[in-house]
């Protein structure tokens, strides 16, 4: 130890002067790195204190500066101690879900410094043997070590080379704390383990790990990769690590929980737990929908090339990485690498997307055909920011033809209201497009405008001329209506709707209008969304007839004509 | 209950006659499987049925035909038995009407003039469809309510189960049990004949129809086969606690929006828009849809209107309990044992389906 009995003594009277009167005996151990034989000038001091009762005792740690290092005070009653020991047994049935903080707890307790009260530690100690912490944490190691050479495995054939190297080193230095756990070598930081290696007398071991930690494969080689990954494999079997081969046929593609699909038009979306929505470009989106659960990954980025051309492997890594799929080891279950005392493992979420607007009647917008973008709104926002925008599509037609029958028949102050009814509808779905949900009020429109882009600025001035257009003649009229639909054709460019089918065309068109109605509403079905219900269920009771010219509607309401405002 | 018995089972070789049928045996008694044109009975899980420790003595007959078509010793080697189980039906759908007297009807008649002359026990394998079209809540001992069957097939055991009713009237001891819609087994999913259900999932998936009339809260009843061959073996092995009740054999309720969300699980599934049936048009449907419409999914379309749920305050008091499982992680299942071996999942084909189509409730 690099620290002295009497030194350790001195610090530790030192430390419990700054704490307030103990109210009861304790017995006091070192743990941690000093404690394990290792530390330098600069390692804190870690100390422990027993209570021999029941209580409980808290879990945060006092931190006080003495003598100029660092001293982390903690607290346990023996009763803790013993439940901590109980759960850890339980907990080490499944070293996949064995909480690394728990092993670690115990770990530092079995191999630390007693200072006060030896009865007292010697009989929390004897909780677990040595040699049973040895094999729990060995098999903790080796299950991380597994995982890790899995992912390399997959990142490979994934055509990620150099991320597959990088775990391929994660997975080495996961292997030889195993190994070296099982030679009771079991400090979990691994920062000291070139002197854990040192200790433990095999200098052929310690010396390989180096030599293939220090390797670096050239960049972006896949040959070189492999080889280095075979070289790990090799290594690690000899250390009797199992359940891991250079397979890639052992790796199965998955479904991921609470991920689903939902196209509309030609656009996929992925919905990720309920939350998020991810929206892929065309080859992206080709590439999804040929998985097939349960094949292997070689047959599936064999059918994804099929389906979505030449080098599929990105695509599949990122779906993997954004947790949209899982990768299954053939009797092994999930894939799931991650670093020890680090973040804990699970998908990534990208920053969301910067496509502007982010809504189009066709879905959201993306940056590519390769993207898996995140559409930066919620998924329950999203699903009733575009059924608005559907909505407010439909209604300007419906308003547009409204206006047209009411000049024909010279009712002018109708034509004026329907007027507005139009540009309020245009200013909806505009708005919609750009993911504000729920609306401003219809008043509010035009003075909410500030929330948008500067780029939509003519919009405003357009908008807020024809809302204070009076017609009371036919030449008004006339001039309102190219008006109008010069206004909305600017919308619809700004927006992005101009995919839209215009739907009053021809029943073609007006079932195009139907279905994308019908695509939404599943999909604002499946998150509860906030729909436009009214309009929805009108939607529904449509009988698939089409809105009539004005004039010519068999009745108002539910009998196939879109709701207006 | 003697200790071993004589049970004649049609319909042996079918999907849940022949489990039926591995229970008997399995508890050491003697069954005449009343077999047409299959002579081999295969499990669901896709092995030959070993029987055992009981017997299984292989019989060869037409239910159609009065006498069920036996020969002079096979006709009294029938009237030994000591149960009739009558699993022996068409389920399919879109068939003549005539096939469905013939064989339904028919069949069921010949079967009840035989179990008349003993008169012998009998167990008759209806369907939880007989309610026909309607919604609500359909009841174990209602029968005829002026319902309107929703096909052939629901007419024609609805007529079947008439009869046993009344035979039931001139004193033959009967149980009925009606299964839903019987899909693979509760654990594993699996299933020996894709039918039922089945096509329609195909047809779905593939997106070979993407629009279909229904309603989203539309529910369909999916029973597990492994518990409706348990309720009717129960039925057969305790016959006098079964004795006068109708058990319904059900399942799993899901409805439209289930189906929706489960498949929008799967990545390369396409999920059908489910349109109100008010608002459908077959002949607005693309004409590369319009052939799988026809033959598969308008064989459904009465199954995707109904609201209805079937009680089985009986079935459970007999001791069929329903599978704890959710009705979403049964379909799961269900679709996971298809991609496991290759029925949905794979490239769709050139050409519209094959004529013949299975589209049918139990």
């Amino acid at each position: 130890m690099i620290l002295t009995e009497d030194r350790l003594q001195g610090l530790l009277d030192a430390s419990l002067a700054e704490l307030p009167p103990l109210a009861a005996d304790f017995a006091v151990v070192l743990e941690g790195s000093i404690a394990e034989g290792f530390g330098n000038p600069s390692s804190d001091i870690d100390f422990l204190l027993i209570g021999r009762g029941d209580e409980d005792l808290p879990t945060m740690p006092s931190l006080l500066f003495v003598d100029g290092r660092r001293v982390e005070i903690r607290t346990r009653s023996v009763r803790q101690l013993t439940d901590q020991f109980r759960t850890l047994e339980k907990q080490a049935k499944r070293p996949g879900t064995l909480c690394e903080d728990l092993l670690n707890r115990c770990q530092r307790l079995l191999h630390s410094h007693p200072l006060r009260g030896h009865d007292l530690v010697d009989e929390v100690k004897e909780l677990m043997p040595r040699e049973r912490l040895s094999r729990i944490a060995g098999d903790w190691w080796a299950h991380r070590a597994r995982q890790s050479l899995r992912h390399a495995v997959a990142l490979l054939r994934l055509g990620r080379t150099d991320e597959a190297v990088d775990w391929n080193r994660a997975a080495l230095v996961q292997t030889v704390k195993a190994w070296a756990a099982d030679r009771g070598e079991t400090y979990l930081e691994p920062k000291w383990l070139s002197l854990q290696l040192d200790r433990a007398g095999r200098p052929d071991v310690r010396d390989r790990y180096g030599e293939l930690h220090s390797t670096t494969p050239a960049p972006g080689d896949p040959d070189a990769a492999r080889a280095h990954l075979l070289a790990c494999l090799a290594f690690a079997a000899g250390l009797g690590l199992t359940g891991v081969a250079a397979d890639p046929e052992r790796l199965t593609v998955e479904r991921a929980a609470g991920v689903t699909t939902w196209q509309t038009g030609e656009r996929v979306h992925v919905i990720r737990r309920r939350r998020e929505v991810f929206a892929l470009g065309d080859r992206a989106g080709a590439v999804w929908r040929g998985l097939v659960p349960g094949r292997s990954l070689p047959r599936a980025l064999a059918a994804a090339e099929r389906t979505g051309g030449t080098a599929p492997g990105p695509l599949l890594a990122a779906f993997w990485r954004y947790g949209l799929i899982r990768l299954a080891w053939k009797g092994g279950g999930t894939v799931t690498a991650s670093l020890p005392l680090a973040a804990p493992p699970g998908p990534v979420t990208p920053p969301p997307s910067t496509a502007q607007p982010p809504l189009s009647v066709a879905g959201a917008a993306v940056s590519g055909p390769d993207a898996v973008d995140l559409v930066p709104l919620p998924a329950d926002r999203f699903a009733a920011a575009t059924m608005a925008l559907v909505w407010s599509n439909v209604v300007v037609e419906n308003a547009l033809e409204d206006l047209t029958g009411a000049l024909e028949r010279g009712q002018w102050p109708v034509a004026e209201l329907t007027a507005r009814r139009a540009v309020h509808a245009a200013l909806r779905g505009l708005f919609s497009s750009y993911g504000v949900n729920p609306l401003p009020a219809d008043c509010d429109l035009v003075h909410r405008m500030d929330l948008l882009p500067p780029a939509t600025e003519p919009i405003r001035t357009r908008a807020g001329h024809l809302l204070r257009r009076t017609i009371d003649s036919p030449g008004r009229g006339e001039a309102a209506l190219a008006d109008l639909h010069a206004f909305v054709t600017l919308v619809r460019d700004t927006a992005g709707a101009d995919a839209f089918p215009s739907c009053f065309d021809s029943a073609d068109a007006w079932r195009a209008t139907l279905e994308l109605g019908h695509d939404w509403l599943r999909i604002g079905a499946y998150l509860d969304a906030e729909l436009p219900i009214e309009e929805a269920r009108d939607l529904l009771a449509g009988h698939g007839t089409r809105p009539h010219r004005s004039g010519r509607h068999p009745a108002p309401g539910r009998n196939g004509r879109w709701p207006t405002r | 209950m003697a200790d071993t018995m004589t049970v004649l089972v049609t319909g042996a070789a079918g999907l849940v006659g022949a489990e039926v049928t591995a229970r008997l045996t399995a508890a050491g008694h003697t069954v005449l499987a009343l077999l047409h044109s299959r002579t081999r009975l295969v499990r669901n899980n896709g092995r030959g049925l070993t029987p055992g420790p009981g017997t299984l003595v292989p019989v060869t007959g037409d239910i159609t035909r009065p006498g069920l078509g036996l020969t002079d010793d096979d006709r009294r080697l029938a009237r030994t038995a000591d149960r009739i189980v009558h699993c022996a039906a068409v389920t399919d759908f879109g068939l003549p009407e005539e096939r469905y007297d013939s064989v339904n009807v028919s069949g069921t008649r010949h079967v009840l003039d035989l179990a008349l002359a003993g008169p012998t026990p009998l167990v008759h394998v209806s369907t939880a469809y007989v309610c026909g079209e309607r919604d609500g809540t359909a009841y174990e001992d209602e029968l005829d309510v002026g319902q309107r069957p929703g096909n052939g097939y629901e007419r024609s055991k609805l007529t079947a189960e008439t009869l046993v009713r009344e035979a039931a009237a001139k004193g033959l001891p009967v149980t009925v049990v009606r299964p839903s819609i019987v899909t693979g087994a509760a654990r594993t999913g699996r299933v020996r004949d894709f039918r039922t259900i089945y096509p329609v999932l195909k047809v779905f998936t593939r997106g070979l129809v993407r629009s279909a009339p229904g309603h989203h809260d539309a529910v369909l009843d999916l029973v597990p086969v492994d518990h409706v061959a348990d309720l009717v073996a129960g039925a057969a092995l305790r016959f006098a606690d079964a004795e006068g009740r109708t058990l319904h054999a059900v399942g799993h309720e899901l409805t439209l929006r289930d189906f929706s969300d489960v498949l929008a699980e799967y990545p390369s599934f396409q999920v059908p828009r489910f349109v109100p049936p008010s608002a459908f048009s077959a002949s607005a449907l693309p004409g590369r849809e319009r052939p799988y419409h026809d033959r598969v999914i308008a064989l459904y379309g009465t199954y995707f209107r109904r609201r209805v749920h079937f009680d089985d305050t009986q079935a459970t008091a007999f001791g069929g309990r329903r599978a704890p499982t959710r009705g979403r992680t049964y379909l799961r299942r269900l679709l996971d044992h298809c991609l496991r071996v290759g029925y949905l999942g794979t490239p769709p084909p050139e050409e519209p389906a094959a004529r013949r189509t299975h589209g049918s409730a139990q």
